[in-house]
């Protein structure tokens, strides 16, 4: 958690130990019990988490029904591939379009929306691609999914490498988490992404300033989806295959307790943190027991009762109170936001 | 032999063992038999085989799911007992594949690469069965498709690596419709849940209500999570088919049937329905709403000779299980672990390959698989050639649990879904990664 | 014409069914702007309950047992729509005493919670009842079907449908006619001032969440010889809750009702004639509706806006 003087900044040193620890997981992730494709899971995840964020934690827009978005990119991926051309950048611009053709959609009817309201429009958008997702089988193969995607080589002009082996792709979408967490930190601290940060903390505020609130938010929208599909087709490429159910309302609410979990609303890095503790969390406990959803539930209730500021505010709060030695620290929701 | 992040210390590999063998007892599903409770004949320094199980244990088919996980436990119990296979102890790691594709797909990966599975075993639903088939292929891991009955599973989508126990949509319809168009009636009316499955198997209900003769008057299309079939019901009333054939799968064809029997739709007088496969655990918690016609593969009282000696060997193996007798889904399980082990030591290899060829085609005697007809495996579709049984709720039940009334057997060849084998393209065995355990 | 009156008839009654299922939802969400989203995992317990007061396993002595499955069928089942609604209401004061500590936050953490605990309450009921399905024994005066206009009708459906009618009411007598309503609504809009006439506050919340909770479980009851009982059914009831609410509004007792009626008649009409779309229909009318209605039919203003 770097301080804000590093936010104007392209890259912060915390991203770089992020890059660099991510970049050595193939090498060790075998012998602490885990395994390469949860690692590539983890990345993919992160980047949809990171792109809700823009929405839920900057914006401050509950959105419920992301997993539309995050299917919409996995189906597009597929389709792209079959349909257009079997070309990595091809297919990846086509999944980041289908979300952002989808987020504009969406982001037209419920751009003027906020609170509940914007949530439970999410949930009926949401519903509405799922079930066009299952009934439209002739496109998207319905409940059987849209099989045999492939993982397509990176081609670089100069030289084309093969990421059909877990370990390839995982450094694949490792580049494609640092440029994105570059994109979305640009994004977060640069005007356009404090206007954003006001509108959470006062639309009318905002409002009267000067700005179009509404434009802003439907940008908000549109971005978030597009990077959200661009995760979706990442995790098509992972999964070889597109399924309906990542676009069901229990999937698209992994994504918002994720985010809320590792502290989306008061750190950068908070969706992230999330996404690793949740996926290796469920992985471990599922491994050992069928019961799973018992103890990983009852951690969770545990989590937002004690630490309702999520792992990234719990880590905060430790590193105030180092700093501060004995001054007791200050609410942490008055702090501004930071890496 | 193909490796994939092997664990270099390996420590957790018991831990993970010995948990899920600890929460499957504290859940109740049955007593606990760890294979290291039989006397330990297995061959010295031979490394155990072991089967990655990918049963459902949440969600819409958790209850099946872990139906066919009892039986699979005890096959491997039994062949533990009498000293493996090719003298291997038989391990097994199991986790909740959660009905869902991704949970299927990631499950898959983690047995495969980081619990070294050469075999996985076990699906109920077609989307589950296929994300876990992709991760197979891509490593030549074995898959038995144990449950799923989608006419898709054998054809468009089928893969040598997997290999398809149960029956499907269109042989059930088979065995019933053209009895049904000749001594019911003509005039049919489909009612279809909106997705893949019922699709198919309601096109080849069409396909044969026309080749008989008959006629669709109309096909009300359910979305999938419908619980509440009042408007349909009503529909019907007033259409007046003579015969409705459903494709209603799931918790929608739970809550279908108690809607029918509430309303006594099923009497004399009323259309006559043709339902597809009833799987037992889901008659077992409602076998009073049981209505019409409808398909099964086994039954735990058919009167052949091995059934009771099987019943008997299921009970006693699963003595506080919620169900008390063995159904088609528990059966499928069961035959389908059995038979690859057979593979494996008629193979005399653990290699893929050679089990593959070992399962292609092989034929199973009526009396082993305890049906009226001998089976085999279709070399060309994956799909094991069944006899198909049409049963009804039983009026004169003998016992609590004797709820169907079996009222036919066909033969595989007169059920066989003709339309598989050209939808149906597996790739040559040496294209599929060679994979040893 | 004469066709489609069946289906306007059965459509009321599935809305009265949905209203049923929204009230517990509607009360917490507009009285204490608290997101529940164990309401589906209420509404299933609310059902096992039941199902363990009217099964033939009562958890009870032997002898008290015996001579509880002696009372005849009727009562146990009369005794069970209280007692199981009751049991329901002790898990919600356990849940309510959690979420005190999220109150005075982000809204987003009491949702948090209500995940948390949905997930829990749904694998304890796995773990009590088993993965199996489990039918509610009725008695037999309510099942059945008669036969009106020449269709069959299903008996049980048209008594849910009076149950809950009846609820409705009691609910809105409640919460228009009685003191007590009074203070839950004032203390919805201005906790301040609610301190201030010397109500306890945390006292009024606990009572409405376990108001809420028993009313999920009381629909859970009532609907389970419709729908069956599984350990994830709860997801059949959140869903058309939530639905029903946006389109309702936010706050408004009667716009849950209507908003109810309404998605019922599009989903029971919709089944008869564009069967494929029935499901579909309820959230095309949603996006219809709030697309010209920002805070639904009768929406007010509410602190979860912002």
């Amino acid at each position: 958690m770097t301080g804000t003087a590093s936010d104007a900044r392209l890259i912060t040193p915390t991203m770089l130990g992020a890059w660099l620890v991510l970049a050595t997981v193939p090498l060790w992730i075998s012998t602490i019990g885990l395994y390469p494709y949860i690692g590539v899971e983890i990345l993919i995840w992160s980047i949809y988490a990171l792109a809700f964020n823009l929405l839920l934690g900057t914006s401050g827009l509950p959105s419920f029904g992301h997993g539309a978005f995050f299917g919409i990119g996995a189906y597009a991926f597929g389709l792209t591939q079959f349909n257009v051309a079997a070309n990595l950048w091809v297919a990846l611009a086509g999944a980041m379009l289908a979300g952002a053709l989808a987020g504009l959609l969406v982001g037209l009817f419920i751009a003027h929306r906020r609170g509940i309201y914007f949530a439970l429009l999410t949930i009926a958008f949401g519903q509405i691609f799922w079930t066009i997702s299952v009934k439209w089988h002739s496109v998207t193969g319905g409940e059987d999914g849209l099989l045999n995607i492939v993982r397509l080589p990176v081609n670089l002009g100069i030289a084309s490498f093969d990421i059909t082996d877990n370990e390839r792709l995982y450094y694949f979408v490792l580049a494609a988490f640092a440029v994105v967490v570059v994109l979305m930190w640009r994004l977060v601290n640069s005007p356009y992404g404090r206007i954003l940060s006001a509108i959470r903390q006062s639309e009318v505020r905002t409002a009267h300033l000067g700005y179009n609130v509404w434009a802003y938010k439907l940008s908000a929208i549109v971005i978030s989806a597009a990077f959200s599909g661009l995760a979706g087709g990442l995790f098509a490429m992972a999964q070889r295959s597109a399924f309906p159910d990542v676009m069901n309302l229990a999937q698209s609410g992994l994504v918002v307790m994720m985010t809320l979990v590792g502290g989306g609303l008061v750190s950068f890095w908070g969706p992230v943190i999330g996404v690793i503790v949740f996926l290796i969390a469920r992985d471990v406990i599922g491994a050992m027991t069928t019961g799973w959803m018992l103890y990983f539930g009852t951690m969770f209730v545990l989590l937002v009762l004690f630490r309702p500021e999520g792992i990234a505010g719990g880590f905060k709060l430790l590193v105030e109170r180092w700093k501060a030695r004995g001054t007791a620290p200050e609410a942490l929701s008055s702090e501004p936001r930071s890496g | 032999m193909k490796k994939h992040g092997k664990p270099a210390l390996g420590v957790p590999r018991r831990t993970i063992l010995k948990g899920s063998l600890m929460t499957a007892s504290l859940a109740g599903v049955g007593a606990f038999y760890g294979p290291w409770h039989h006397n330990r004949a297995f061959a010295q320094g031979k490394k155990p085989i072991k089967l990655g199980l990918t049963n459902d244990s949440s969600g819409q088919f958790g209850n099946s799911g872990q139906d066919e996980h009892r039986a699979i436990r005890m096959v491997i119990d039994e062949w533990n007992a009498k000293g493996g296979v090719l003298g291997r102890k038989i391990e097994w790691v199991t986790a909740d594949t959660e009905s869902s594709p991704a949970a299927g797909t990631r499950v898959a990966e983690r047995f495969i690469t980081r619990e070294d599975c050469p075999i996985l075993i076990g699906a109920l639903h077609s989307g589950v069965a296929n994300a876990i088939t992709q991760v197979a292929n891509k490593y030549g891991t074995i898959f038995l498709n144990t449950n799923s009955s989608a006419p898709s599973e054998a054809g468009e989508n089928c893969s040598r690596i997997k290999f398809v126990w149960d029956g499907n949509g269109t042989n059930f319809s088979k065995a019933a419709v053209a009895n049904a168009v000749k001594t019911i009636g003509k005039n049919w009316l489909l009612l279809t849940n909106d997705y893949v499955w019922g699709h198919s198997t309601a096109a080849a209900t069409k396909a044969l209500i026309e080749a008989n003769g008959g006629k669709i008057i109309d096909n009300l299309l359910v979305p999938q999570n419908t619980r509440d079939f009042t408007s349909y019901l009503l529909k019907i009333q007033q259409i007046k088919p003579q015969v409705i054939g459903t494709a209603i799968a799931g918790d929608d064809n739970k809550a279908l049937r108690e809607q029918i029997t509430q309303l006594k739709l099923d009497r004399p007088g009323g259309p006559a329905w043709i339902n597809n496969q009833q799987d037992w655990p889901d008659v077992w918690g409602s076998p009073q709403s049981l209505f019409g016609v409808f398909g099964t593969s086994w039954y735990h009282k058919l009167n052949l000779p091995g059934v009771p000696e099987f019943v008997k060997k299921w009970q006693d193996a699963n003595k506080d299980g919620p169900i008390p007798v063995p159904g088609n889904v528990s059966y499928n399980g069961y035959m389908a672990t059995q038979e690859l082990f057979r593979a494996i030591e008629r193979a005399g290899s653990t290699n893929n390959i050679a089990i593959i060829k070992a399962l292609e085609g092989h034929k199973m005697s009526a009396k082993d698989r305890m049906q009226h007809f001998d089976a085999y495996i279709d070399p060309d579709t994956h799909q094991v050639q069944q006899t198909i049984y049409l049963a009804r709720k039983n009026e004169k039940p003998v016992d609590n649990t004797d709820h169907f009334e079996i009222l036919s057997w066909t033969e595989p060849k007169d059920v066989m879904d003709d339309a598989a084998p050209t939808k149906c393209k597996l790739v040559p065995h040496d294209k599929v990664p060679s994979v040893d355990a | 014409m004469f066709d489609l009156l069946p289906h306007l008839l059965n459509g009321l009654v599935l809305g009265l069914l949905l209203a049923l299922i929204a009230l517990g939802f509607m009360l917490i969400i507009g009285l204490m702007e608290q997101i529940n989203l164990a309401h589906g995992s209420l509404f299933a317990l609310g059902a096992y309950f039941a199902l363990m007061l009217t099964g033939p396993k009562p958890p009870l002595p032997p002898d008290a047992a015996a001579f509880w499955l002696q009372i005849p069928l009727g009562w146990r089942y009369a005794l069970a729509l209280v007692i199981a609604p009751c049991l329901a209401g002790i898990v919600g004061i356990a849940v309510e005493v959690c979420m005190r500590r999220t109150y005075g936050k982000d809204p987003l953490y009491g949702l948090l919670l209500t995940f948390g605990v949905a997930l829990v309450l749904e694998e304890l009921i796995r773990l009590t009842w088993g993965t199996r399905d489990h039918v509610l024994p009725v008695p037999s005066g309510m099942s059945g079907a008669f036969i009106f206009q020449d269709l069959i009708w299903s008996t049980y459906r048209f008594y849910a449908a009076g149950m809950a009618a009846i609820v409705i009411g009691l609910v809105w007598l409640l919460i228009e006619k009685t003191p007590y309503g009074a203070m839950i609504k004032a203390g919805a809009h201005d906790s301040e001032m609610v301190r201030a006439l010397g109500v306890n506050l945390s006292k009024l919340r606990l009572g409405v969440f376990v108001l809420g909770t028993m009313l999920a479980a009381f629909a859970g009851i009532i609907v389970a010889p419709i729908w069956g009982i599984r350990p994830h059914m709860g997801v059949d009831a959140v869903v058309p809750a939530f639905l029903i609410i946006v389109l309702g509004g936010v706050g408004s007792f009667w716009g849950a009702v209507i908003a109810s009626l309404l998605v019922g008649l599009a989903v029971g009409v919709s089944g008869a004639y564009a069967s494929e779309w029935s499901l579909l229909s309820m959230y095309l009318l949603l996006v219809a509706i709030v697309s010209f209605r920002a805070r639904g039919l009768f929406g007010k203003k509410s602190m979860l806006e912002v």
